[in-house]
């Protein structure tokens, strides 16, 4: 039996050789040599991944427990370095760890010539390392320990580039509004630590404790503060899967390099607060109205983000949209009581997310840095293989029959239409749309980039080649992913349920308890929803051809959209600015001028009180001798009469 | 009865003596007015029965102290700085604090309930040497004081003669003829 | 009306009273020293006052302490004179207020 802190031990080791090989190198003109670093960070990452699958085959359905040391021991509260190792954490640490080393192997060519070569990989295993910890630990302060540190790693991979003075901004937004977000997660554990002590805060013993008869009543007494800590934890998702209201710095965080929006932004880190709503899923079955929140919060993101997308002149921005847009539809998918369809989406999403933001790397790279769209074109030809990866990604996003997004996507709507008789029509109509806009978006993406001429510089137009063979593999094998991992659970076909097959131990219960009566099978037949599916794909699809295959304007400045476009995208932006900036700003001011001014003013009037004092003192201090002694003979006298007055004792 | 007479008529030159010292001009004549004030006490110790400290008190204080004083202030010249004035502001201040201070004393000193006793011994001379130094059946004497005092009356000699000692080929030598 | 004894604590008091003003307010040295000798005697008025009062073998302390008193007196009476002369040679004058090298 293999022990289950060995899997985030090796990126940690990892993080560990090469932080002390960038610091060694930092004075150093050119830097490490990047075939050992390279070597050293695509190693500690596959030999997590090795470890994860070792341990996936025969896991019993409880899933290995393991507890490592105390962490802390205190009288309020007390918390274990705990492992968990079940069916979620089972597939979240595949594609975490799997696609983890795909991305740092790619990541060994995009960065290549990069002076910070070897700081960069550091990061990125102590971004696997934290992620690592999010997902396989027991309880929710080990998860918060891997949570701050995706957080902490966002900001320094956002940040890498760190002479630019936008990419340390992106970097502040996105760690700053994550923060944001922590304060709900930290708010529900404590909610959740008042209804039922300590031991609520660990996965399991929360789920026992739920569904526990006994505890009926305990459990109806604390119904408003579970509410609460339902509210505060998605409260928290929101800040970490970028939904409404904490969506601002995704798009910003498109300042790091391409690799990371990949890794970070695409695959794994946004979608932790999908998982922890998975884990948590025994305490929101019994939240409705929570869920109803979840919901509605959910499709709102995927709409307005879909058509945010729409706007967007840079290609990584685009895809940043997409993203929001699709971590939507996986609420969505949580509110229905869902959860195995969410992390399926999530699944699917990381394969066919990362090689899209991979293959766009792979553009940028072979433009020479250039990321707008409307002086891209005509790299069908070009680059043909980051071509193909690319369309592989594009037919699963828009939900293509046969690649993996039509299995997720279908099951998400389907889902939502059978959640209710009333609402869900109206769910499903609305998400309906938002897959028809996704679909013209992606295509109009696709159609800028690879279709037409090529409207860049000439200068540039030489140097365009294919990517190296080490971002190349990864690419293809992502690619393949994203065209077959759908039928892991491939709804249309029975008996490929392994996916779900791997989730039930988990979140079986909490789905059957929430749902009740309503019964699997939908009234209406799967192969219509299948058929509405490939429809909206294909409207989007000609909708974006008539749209935009004509003449593309030329750009005559930077890639942020103006005018009423330029309203829509930054109407977050607007609405924190009025809401949480102004008023710190406000707050600053009157610290700085008021109560800087008070304090100062404190501290001259102690220095006051010690000037007038000694100056009262060194009047008794005088020249003559005699007055000396005269002072002498008073003070005697006092002590005279206090003797006679107290009678000697005081 | 007679006693008391006594008493106050030495207490009075003593009373006297005392304030001739505090407003007199010259030095001289505040340390004869001392002098006079150390006879009335030295009659006053022998009222008081111990004959042997009152003679002493002559021979000893007004005898040597005063005379060394004396001798000191003539060679000096005490008297050159005739117009330092003899009360100031410092002394304004200082006078009616010692004023108080005695007021509070003898509040405290009246409180006192104090008697004679009638065996109190008469210091001779005999008892005065028995008690100084005999270190046999009347307990031990003050022997080891007597010797002590007998130190620091040495080096106290000592230390007067290193102190004004004037050295040999030092330029106060030479000017100690300057006229003042 | 017979002698009391707080006849002589009172004359004691007085007697320490005027040293001690003499020495605190007058400015020529020699008053200075001539009022520590007041003071000295009436302490030793005091001494023999007390020991009036006191059964025999204790009355004893009271006329041997006036004795060391006295010599005492002679020894620092010696060496206050020794440094006025000291001083004398240096400042040029018996004004004790000039003597000072306090400042304030």
């Amino acid at each position: 039996m293999i022990p289950l802190w060995l899997i985030p031990l090796f990126p940690l080791v990892g993080t560990l050789i090469l932080a002390v090989i960038s610091i060694s190198s930092s004075t150093s003109k050119k830097g490490a040599n990047e075939g050992l670093v390279g070597g050293i960070a695509v190693l500690f990452p596959a030999l997590a991944f090795l470890m994860v699958l070792l341990l996936s085959f025969g896991l019993p359905d409880a899933g290995y427990r393991e507890t490592l040391c105390t962490w802390f021991d205190i009288q309020a509260i007390r918390a274990d370095f705990g492992f968990l190792f079940d069916g979620l954490s089972r597939t979240m640490l595949l594609f975490v760890t799997g696609i983890g080393t795909l991305i740092t192997l790619y990541s060994t060519g995009y960065m290549h010539g990069d002076r910070g070569f070897a700081r960069f990989f550091a990061y990125i295993n102590l971004f696997l390392f934290s992620m690592i910890m999010l997902v396989l630990s027991d309880s929710l302060p080990l998860t918060f320990l891997g949570w701050e540190g995706v957080g902490l790693c966002s900001y320094l991979l956002i940040g890498f580039w760190n002479s630019d003075l936008k990419n340390c901004k992106a970097a502040n937004k996105a760690f700053i509004v994550n923060r944001v977000g922590d304060l709900g997660f930290l708010l529900g554990m404590l909610a959740l630590v008042s209804v039922g002590g300590i031991s609520l805060l660990s996965y399991p013993e929360l789920a026992a404790w739920l569904v526990n008869p006994a505890m009926g009543e305990q459990l109806m007494a604390g119904m408003p503060l579970l509410t609460l800590a339902g509210l505060l934890f998605f409260f928290g998702c929101t800040g970490k899967s970028a939904q409404i209201p904490l969506l601002t710095w995704l798009p910003d965080a498109m300042a790091g390099p391409t690799p990371v929006s990949a890794l970070i932004h695409a695959a794994t880190m946004v979608t932790s607060g999908v998982y922890l709503l998975a884990r948590l899923s025994s305490l929101y079955a019994i939240l409705p109205e929570v869920l109803m929140v979840i919901t509605f919060v959910g499709l709102a993101t995927a709409f307005w983000a879909a058509i945010t997308g729409l706007l967007q002149n840079d290609i990584k921005k685009v895809l940043a949209y997409s993203t929001i847009s699709q971590l939507g539809y996986m609420f969505m998918a949580v509110g229905v009581v869902a959860f195995d369809v969410s992390i399926f989406h999530v699944f699917t999403h990381a394969f066919f997310k990362a090689a899209l933001f991979l293959g766009a790397g792979a553009v940028i790279h072979a433009l020479s840095g250039e990321q707008d769209m409307r002086k891209m074109g005509g790299m069908l030809k070009k680059t043909p293989l980051t071509a193909l990866v690319m369309i592989f990604g594009w037919l699963a996003i828009i939900g293509f029959p046969g690649f993996a997004g039509f299995w997720s996507k279908d099951m998400i709507l389907e889902k939502l239409y059978v959640s209710d008789p009333v609402s869900g029509p109206i769910l499903y109509g609305l998400a309906l749309l938002t897959a028809v806009i996704t679909a013209v978006y992606m295509t109009r993406l696709m159609i800028l980039t690879f279709l037409g001429k090529y409207r860049g510089d000439a200068s540039a137009e030489c140097h365009i080649h294919e990517a190296p063979a080490s971002m190349l593999i990864p690419m293809l094998i992502l690619s393949v992913g994203s065209a077959f991992a759908g039928f892991l659970w491939a709804g249309l076909i029975p008996g490929a349920e392994i996916f779900r097959e791997w989730l039930a131990p988990v979140l079986s219960t909490a789905q059957t308890m929430a749902l009740g009566g309503v019964h699997e099978g939908a009234p209406v037949s799967p192969w219509i929803f299948a058929g509405l599916g490939t429809a909206a794909a294909l409207i989007g699809i000609a909708i974006a051809w008539k749209l935009y295959s004509g003449n593309v304007p030329a750009p005559k400045d930077d890639t942020v959209p103006k005018g009423k476009a330029a309203d829509w995208t930054f109407f977050f932006d607007k609405f924190h600015n009025i809401c949480g900036i102004q008023e710190t700003r406000l707050v600053a001011w009157f610290l700085d001028v008021v109560v800087n001014r008070f304090i100062m003013l404190l501290q001259w009037f102690v220095g006051a009180i010690a000037i007038i004092l000694s100056d009262g003192v060194r009047t008794f201090q005088v020249r003559k001798i005699r007055l000396q002694m005269g002072f002498s003979i008073l003070g005697m006298i006092l002590v005279i009469v206090f003797v006679a007055l107290y009678g000697g004792s005081l | 009865m007679l006693a008391l007479i006594y008493f106050l008529i030495l207490g009075v030159i003593a009373v006297g003596g005392a304030l001739c010292v505090l407003l007199s001009k010259h030095p001289l004549y505040g340390a004869l007015s001392l002098v006079v004030t150390m006879l009335s006490l030295a009659g006053i110790y022998g009222l008081l029965g111990s004959p042997f400290v009152g003679v002493v008190q002559v021979m000893v204080y007004a005898g040597a102290i005063m005379m060394l004083l004396t001798f000191v202030i003539m060679v000096l010249n005490g008297a050159r700085d005739n117009r330092t004035p003899r009360f100031d502001k410092i002394s304004l201040f200082v006078i009616p604090a010692i004023i108080l201070m005695a007021l509070m004393l003898s509040f405290l000193i009246l409180r006192t309930p104090l008697v004679f006793n009638p065996d109190t011994a008469r210091g001779t001379v005999s008892l005065t040497a028995a008690t100084l130094f005999d270190t046999s059946a009347s307990g031990p004497g003050y022997f080891l004081l007597f010797e002590a005092i007998g130190l620091l009356l040495l080096s106290a000699m000592a230390t007067a003669v290193i102190l004004a000692k004037k050295k040999l080929g030092s330029p106060e030598t030479s000017d100690s003829e300057e006229v003042h | 009306m017979e002698l009391q004894p707080v006849y002589i604590q009172i004359l004691a008091l007085i007697l320490f009273a005027l040293g001690i003003a003499v020495t605190l307010s007058r400015r020529n040295v020699f008053f200075v020293l001539m009022g520590i000798e007041l003071a000295l005697n009436a302490v030793n008025l005091s001494l023999v006052g007390f020991a009036k009062t006191l059964p025999a073998m204790t009355s004893i302390t009271g006329q041997i302490i006036p004795l060391f008193t006295i010599g005492v007196a002679a020894a620092e009476a010696c060496v206050g004179l020794a440094v006025v002369i000291l001083i004398f040679r240096s400042q040029d004058s018996v004004d004790i207020d000039t003597y000072s090298n306090m400042k304030g």
